[in-house]
C-alpha cells in the first residue's frame, strides 16, 4: 500500500490554498460595486449652485416715466427734482423691484406719462397718464413741496406694495397665484322653509354687469371659470347674539362668530371636479328666526357694513329682506338685477382685494368720463403694479421651492432624484432666467415665465418618485440580505483568519529554526560535558 | 290661527308661482310606499331635478373652456362632474342586502345588484377617449359619494350594451355613443354615502319628503340602496334623479308583532314642513290587495287604481301617514310554498365544488308562467373565475336541452387585466326549470393582488336575466311592445374562495434559499481550502503518541 503524503499533492500546497481564498475574496470585492449599483437609489445631481444664485438674484423692473409740461415750466428741472426725491426714497430702502427713471420729451418710448400743470386740483390718472398740479406759487419752497408730492405719488402708484404694513396685510388676504381660478357664487338661504328666502336670483345678469368687464381686464393675469348655485337650507353652526337695533329686535354676529361663520360640514360649497383654487362669493339670507342679522363691531354696536371678507377664501354678504318677516308675502321670491346691484358691487370689490389689486392712493382720483361713460374698474397703473407684484411673488416662491428641494435632497440621504425632477428643476431655472430677461421690456411676458417657473418648481417638489424611500428603506435591504451574507461571510472570514494564523506560526517557526542552530552550537559543549 | 294658516298657504302659492315662473329648472319629489305580502314595507324615495333645454356636453368641446354653470335646483357638484367628463347618461347604485324577487316582486328601481354598480353612456370622440373619461368619472364619483368606486377599474369594466340600454335619448353627435359598465359587489353602503347624497338635494333632509331620510332607520332596513340616475331626453333636458329604496320590517319594530305602520314608526320622523322649491311633492301608498280589512289615515288627497296619493303642502300639522289592520292581532307570515312567486322567472346561481383549483357554476332558472319565456342572460365575471365554455350545458328535468341556449357570445377574460363577458338568450319552456352548468377554473393570484382580508374570499358580481318575450310564435308578446322596457332580474352575488398563500412566504423563501446557498457554499469552500493530513495508525501502543507528536511538529 503506497502512501502519498497529502502535503505533496499540488492542491494541498499552502500557496494554492491561499490563491483559492484570495480568488474568493477577489470575487466578493469585484461584486461589491455591482451590488452597490443595483441596490442604490438613483440620485442625480441637482444644479445647487445655480439654484442658490437664482434665489439671491433680485428681479428689477426698469420703468420710464416721462414728464411733460403744459405751461412752459422747465420739464428737465422738474425731472431733476423728482429724481432727487426718488433717490432719497431708495436710500432709505423704500423702493423695491422697480427702477424708476425720469425723462422728458420722449413721450412715445416711456411707459408712463406725467402731465404737469398749475393749480390745486387733486392728482388724477387716466390710462398710463397722470395729471399732476403743482402749487401755483413760483417760489423755491413750493417747487420743492410739489416735487416731493409728485415723487411720493409716483412711487405710491408704481410701487403700492412696498410699505411694510400694506404688504403684510395684503399678503394675508391675497390668494396665492394660480393661472386659473374658479369663482363660485352661492345664494345661501339659512332656512327657505321658514318663509324668509330668495328662491332664485338673476345671477347671470349681475355677473354680466359687474364681473365681466373686470375679468376681461384681469385676463392677462388669470383665467376664470364661473359657477353659481342656490341652497335652501344652510344652517349656521352657532347661535346669533340677540340685540336691540333701531328700537327693534335684531341679531348680531360678533367677530368670533365671523371666524366660524362658514359651516363647511353642512354647506356644500366646494366641489371635486378640478384642482383650481376656488373663490367663494356667498350671499347669505338669514332665516325668519335670525333676521335682521347685522355684524357687530368690537363695542357690540351694529356695524354699518353687512359684508365681510375671509382671507384667501372669498367674500360673504348678508342680505336682510327689506320687509319685516311678518309681512304677508314672501318678501324675496326672486332677486332681480336691481336687488343684486349693491351685493355684486361688494363682491367685485372683494374679488379685487382677494386678487391683490392695490387700489389708487387716497389722494389720486381716476379721470371721470364726460357724461357717465362706463368707468374702468381699475387703472392701468394698478394693473401694471399687480403684474409686477405677481411676477416678483412667483419668482420668490419658485426660487424658495427650488432651494427647499435642494435642501431636502441634501438632508435626506435615501431620497431618490430621478431625471424628471432634474429636468423640472432645470426648466424652472430656465424660466427664472427668462423672467429676468423679460422684466426689461414686458411685465406680461415676465409674469408668464414666472408662472411657468412656479408650476415647474412645485411639480418637481411634489414629484411622487421622490417618495420611493418611504416604501423601500435601507433597513429592509439589509434584512433581506443578512441571512445570505452573514452565513457566507463566516467561513470566508474564518478561512482568512486561520490562514493568517498559520502564516504567522510558520514565520515564527522559521525564525526559531533560524535561531536554533546558533543555540545548538552554544548548547552542544554543555551536552558534551 | 286660521288667518295664519291662510297667509302661509298664500305664501306657498306665491313661492310656487315664483319658482315656476322663473323655472328653467324644476324639482319633483315623490315617495312610493308598498306593503308587501310578507309583512314588510317597501319605500322608494325619488327626487328628480330637471334642467330644461340643457344638452350633455359634446366631448369634442372638452379641450375648450366650458360655459359658466348656473344652477338653482340642479346639484352643482354632480353637474360639474357630468360636464367635466361629458357624460350623457349615468346610473349609479349602491345597495346592501339581497332583494327577494319571489316575495317582493320587481323593485321600483331596477338596479338592485348588491354592492356598487355604475354604468355610463358617453360619446366616443377625441381629444379625451371614453376610457380616460371613464377613469376620471369613477374617481370623481368616488370622491363625491365617499365610496370605493375608484376600484371599478379595467379589471371590472365591460360593455354589455344589449342589457343596459340607455333610458333616455342619446344626442345625435356625429360619432357613436359607448357604454361602460362595472360592478363592485363588495362595496357596502352606509351613512358616509348617504350624507353626500343628501347634500345634493335642494332641501337636504331638512324639509319635504327628504326629511324622512333618517340614517338610523334607513340602515336598519332589511334591504336598502341608493341610486343616482342621470339621463338626457330630447327636447326636455337633462334630468338627475336621486333615489333611495328600502324594505322595512314593521313587524320587527312593533312590540305586538303587528304589521301596522306609520311614517313615524318606520322612519322615526314625520313630515313637518314642505320643501319650498318642489314643484310637486307626493306620497303614494299602494293599497294592499286581498281580503283583510285595513284603514289608512289621514284621508288621502286622491285614490285611483288602488293607489292613495297625499300631497305634501305647507299645512300646519305634520303629515304622518299610517296604515292599520285592526282585525289582526299579530301578523301571520304567509306560507311561502303556497304563495306563488311574484316574478315571471325565478333565478338561483351557485358555485359548487370544494376544490381550490376548479368548480362548477350552476344557474337554475324557473319559469313561473304557463307560457314560454325568452330571456337574455348576462354574466360579467372578473378573471377570478374562468369559464370552460365547452362544458356549458342546459338540462330540463334531467334531459339535455342545449338547444334552449342560443345566440351565445363570449369575450374571454385576460388574466390580471380584463373580465369575461358572457351573453346568451335562454328559451324557458312553460312552467319548468332550466339548469345551466359550466365548469370553471380558479386562477392563482399574484402575491400583490390579494386583498387585505384574503381569507374571506372574493365577491363575484351578480348575473342579470332579462325576460323579454312571453309566449310562443304568433302568440308571443314582446315586453317592449307594451311600451315598457324589459325588466332586469339580478341574481344574488357569490363568494369564491381562491387559493390563498401563507403571506409570510416570501420571507420564508428568502431564509430557505439563503440557508441552502450558505450550506452549498460552505461545503464547497471547505473542500477547497481544507488541509488534508495522513494520520498513521500503527498497532504499537506508542503509535498514537507518536502520531500526535508528528502532528504537533507540523
Amino acid at each position: 500500500m503506497a502512501h502519498v503524503d497529502p502535503a505533496q499533492l499540488c492542491f494541498e500546497h499552502v500557496r494554492t490554498r491561499r490563491y483559492i481564498i484570495a480568488s474568493y475574496w477577489l470575487v466578493v470585492i469585484l461584486a461589491i460595486p455591482l451590488w452597490w449599483k443595483t441596490t442604490s437609489i438613483e440620485r442625480l445631481a441637482l444644479p445647487a449652485s445655480r439654484v442658490h444664485a437664482a434665489s439671491r438674484r433680485e428681479i428689477l423692473f426698469p420703468v420710464t416715466v416721462n414728464l411733460e409740461t403744459k405751461d412752459g415750466t422747465d420739464a428737465a428741472a422738474a425731472a431733476q427734482g423728482v429724481k432727487f426725491w426718488l433717490e432719497m426714497d431708495r436710500a432709505v430702502g423704500l423702493a423695491s423691484a422697480v427702477d424708476i427713471s425720469v425723462t422728458t420729451g420722449n413721450k412715445s418710448s416711456a411707459a408712463y406719462n406725467v402731465v404737469l400743470g398749475r393749480g390745486d386740483r387733486e392728482p388724477a390718472v387716466e390710462g398710463r397718464q397722470l395729471y399732476f398740479d403743482m402749487l401755483p406759487e413760483d417760489d423755491q419752497l413750493s417747487w420743492d413741496v410739489s416735487m416731493g408730492r409728485l415723487a411720493n405719488t409716483l412711487s405710491k402708484l408704481l410701487m403700492p406694495y412696498s410699505t411694510y404694513a400694506a404688504s403684510h396685510l395684503q399678503a394675508q388676504r391675497v390668494m396665492t397665484y394660480s393661472p386659473r381660478y374658479r369663482l363660485a357664487f352661492t345664494l345661501l338661504n339659512e332656512d327657505a322653509a321658514s318663509g324668509n328666502a330668495a328662491l332664485a336670483w338673476d345671477v347671470r345678469g349681475a355677473i354680466q354687469t359687474h364681473f365681466v368687464p373686470l375679468l376681461d381686464k384681469l385676463s392677462v393675469l388669470h383665467n376664470f371659470t364661473i359657477e353659481s348655485q342656490v341652497q335652501f337650507h344652510a344652517p349656521l353652526a352657532f347661535e346669533t347674539q340677540p340685540i336691540q337695533h333701531e328700537d327693534s329686535e335684531a341679531h348680531g354676529l360678533t367677530h368670533e362668530d365671523l371666524t366660524v361663520f362658514v359651516n363647511s360640514a353642512e354647506w356644500t360649497l366646494s366641489s371635486s371636479a378640478s384642482n383650481d383654487p376656488v373663490m367663494h362669493f356667498v350671499l347669505f339670507i338669514p332665516s325668519a328666526k335670525n333676521s335682521p342679522l347685522h355684524i357687530l363691531d368690537h363695542e357690540g354696536s351694529v356695524h354699518p357694513s353687512n359684508a365681510f371678507l375671509l382671507p384667501q377664501w372669498g367674500g360673504i354678504v348678508l342680505l336682510n329682506p327689506t320687509h319685516p318677516p311678518s309681512s304677508t308675502l314672501n318678501p324675496l321670491p326672486r332677486l332681480s338685477a336691481a336687488d343684486l346691484d349693491p351685493v355684486f358691487n361688494t363682491f367685485a370689490y372683494q374679488l379685487l382685494t382677494l386678487l391683490g389689486v392695490p387700489g389708487l392712493p387716497r389722494d389720486v382720483q381716476p379721470v371721470r368720463g364726460p357724461a357717465g361713460t362706463s368707468q374702468e374698474p381699475f387703472t392701468e397703473w394698478e394693473l401694471d403694479a399687480l403684474l409686477r407684484r405677481r411676477a416678483v411673488e412667483n419668482v420668490r416662491g419658485s426660487s424658495e421651492t427650488l432651494e427647499s428641494i435642494v435642501r431636502l435632497v441634501n438632508q435626506i440621504e435615501g431620497m431618490p432624484v430621478g431625471p424628471d425632477v432634474k429636468d423640472d428643476v432645470q426648466d424652472a431655472l430656465e424660466a427664472l432666467n427668462e423672467v429676468h430677461e423679460a422684466s426689461r421690456f414686458s411685465p406680461i411676458a415676465a409674469l408668464k415665465s414666472s408662472a411657468r417657473a412656479l408650476t415647474l418648481s412645485s411639480r418637481a417638489f411634489f414629484n411622487p418618485g421622490m417618495l420611493a424611500l418611504l416604501y423601500f428603506p435601507a433597513e429592509h435591504n439589509y434584512a433581506v440580505y443578512t441571512p445570505l451574507f452573514a452565513s457566507v461571510a463566516a467561513p470566508l472570514v474564518g478561512a482568512v483568519l486561520r490562514e493568517i494564523a498559520a502564516w504567522r506560526r510558520a514565520r515564527r517557526a522559521a525564525r526559531e529554526q533560524a535561531n536554533a542552530p546558533a543555540q545548538q552550537t552554544i548548547a552542544e559543549p554543555a551536552r558534551g560535558q | 290661527m286660521r288667518w295664519q294658516y291662510c297667509w302661509k298657504t298664500a305664501l306657498v302659492l306665491v313661492v310656487q308661482l315664483a319658482v315656476v315662473g322663473a323655472a328653467s329648472e324644476q324639482f319633483d319629489e315623490d315617495l312610493t310606499i308598498r306593503p308587501l305580502r310578507d309583512g314588510k314595507l317597501s319605500a322608494r324615495f325619488s327626487f328628480s331635478s330637471l334642467l330644461k333645454d340643457a344638452r350633455p356636453r359634446d366631448p369634442q368641446q372638452l379641450s375648450n373652456d366650458d360655459e359658466a354653470q348656473h344652477y338653482a335646483l340642479f346639484p352643482l357638484a354632480l353637474g360639474q362632474i357630468l360636464r367635466e367628463y361629458a357624460v350623457t347618461e349615468l346610473h349609479l347604485s349602491l345597495n346592501a342586502g339581497k332583494w327577494n324577487y319571489d316575495a317582493w316582486g320587481y323593485p321600483d328601481e331596477p338596479g338592485i345588484g348588491t354592492g356598487a354598480e355604475l354604468w355610463v353612456w358617453m360619446g366616443e370622440s377625441m381629444p379625451a377617449s371614453v376610457d380616460l373619461r371613464w377613469q376620471g368619472l369613477r374617481n370623481a364619483l368616488a370622491g363625491l359619494f365617499c365610496a370605493s368606486l375608484g376600484h371599478l377599474d379595467e379589471q371590472r369594466t365591460t360593455a354589455p350594451a344589449l342589457t343596459f340600454q340607455p333610458e333616455g335619448s342619446l344626442p345625435n353627435f356625429t360619432y357613436p355613443h359607448q357604454l361602460r359598465h362595472a360592478t363592485l359587489p363588495s362595496e357596502h353602503v352606509c351613512t358616509e354615502n348617504l350624507t353626500p347624497f343628501l347634500k345634493l338635494l335642494p332641501c337636504k333632509s331638512l324639509s319635504g319628503i327628504a326629511s324622512l331620510l333618517n340614517p338610523h332607520r334607513l340602515f336598519d332596513a332589511d334591504w336598502h340602496g341608493l341610486g343616482v340616475h342621470v339621463r338626457y331626453q330630447e327636447a326636455v333636458g337633462v334630468e338627475v334623479r336621486l333615489t333611495f329604496q328600502g324594505v322595512f320590517d314593521p313587524v320587527r319594530y312593533s312590540n305586538e308583532r303587528r304589521r301596522d305602520w306609520s311614517l313615524h314608526s318606520v322612519f322615526d320622523r314625520s313630515i313637518e314642513r314642505a320643501c319650498p322649491v318642489a314643484r310637486s311633492s307626493k306620497i303614494r301608498v299602494e293599497l294592499p290587495p286581498g281580503s283583510s280589512p285595513y284603514s289608512i289615515t289621514p284621508d288621502p288627497s286622491a285614490i285611483n287604481d288602488g293607489v292613495a296619493t297625499y300631497v305634501v303642502d305647507a299645512s300646519e300639522e305634520a303629515l304622518d301617514v299610517a296604515m292599520r289592520w285592526p282585525m289582526e292581532d299579530t301578523f301571520e307570515y304567509p306560507n311561502t310554498s303556497e304563495a306563488p312567486p311574484l316574478t315571471e322567472v325565478s333565478v338561483r346561481r351557485n358555485l359548487k365544488g370544494t376544490n381550490q383549483a376548479e368548480a362548477q357554476l350552476t344557474l337554475v332558472v324557473t319559469n313561473n308562467l304557463p307560457v314560454q319565456v325568452t330571456a337574455g342572460y348576462l354574466e360579467t365575471m372578473p378573471w377570478l373565475l374562468q369559464f370552460h365554455l365547452h362544458t356549458f350545458h342546459a338540462h330540463v328535468n334531467g334531459v339535455a336541452r342545449d338547444d334552449l341556449v342560443s345566440i351565445l357570445s363570449y369575450t374571454p377574460p385576460v388574466p390580471h387585466s380584463r373580465p369575461a363577458l358572457l351573453q346568451a338568450v335562454l328559451t324557458l319552456p312553460p312552467s319548468s326549470t332550466l339548469h345551466l352548468t359550466m365548469d370553471v377554473v380558479k386562477p392563482f393570484l399574484r402575491y400583490t393582488e390579494h386583498q387585505p382580508d384574503a381569507q374571506r374570499g372574493w365577491d363575484l358580481p351578480p348575473a342579470v336575466l332579462v325576460p323579454f318575450a312571453f309566449g310562443k310564435g304568433q302568440n308571443s308578446t314582446v315586453a317592449a311592445s307594451h311600451g315598457r322596457r324589459p325588466r332586469r332580474i339580478y341574481t344574488p352575488i357569490m363568494l369564491v374562495d381562491l387559493a390563498t398563500p401563507d403571506f409570510s412566504m416570501p420571507y420564508n423563501v428568502i431564509i430557505m434559499s439563503c440557508t441552502l446557498i450558505a450550506l452549498i457554499f460552505g461545503s464547497v469552500f471547505n473542500l477547497l481550502t481544507r488541509k488534508f493530513v495522513v494520520v498513521r495508525v500503527s498497532s504499537a501502543p506508542a503509535a498514537p503518541a507518536e502520531a500526535a507528536a508528528e502532528q504537533r511538529q507540523r
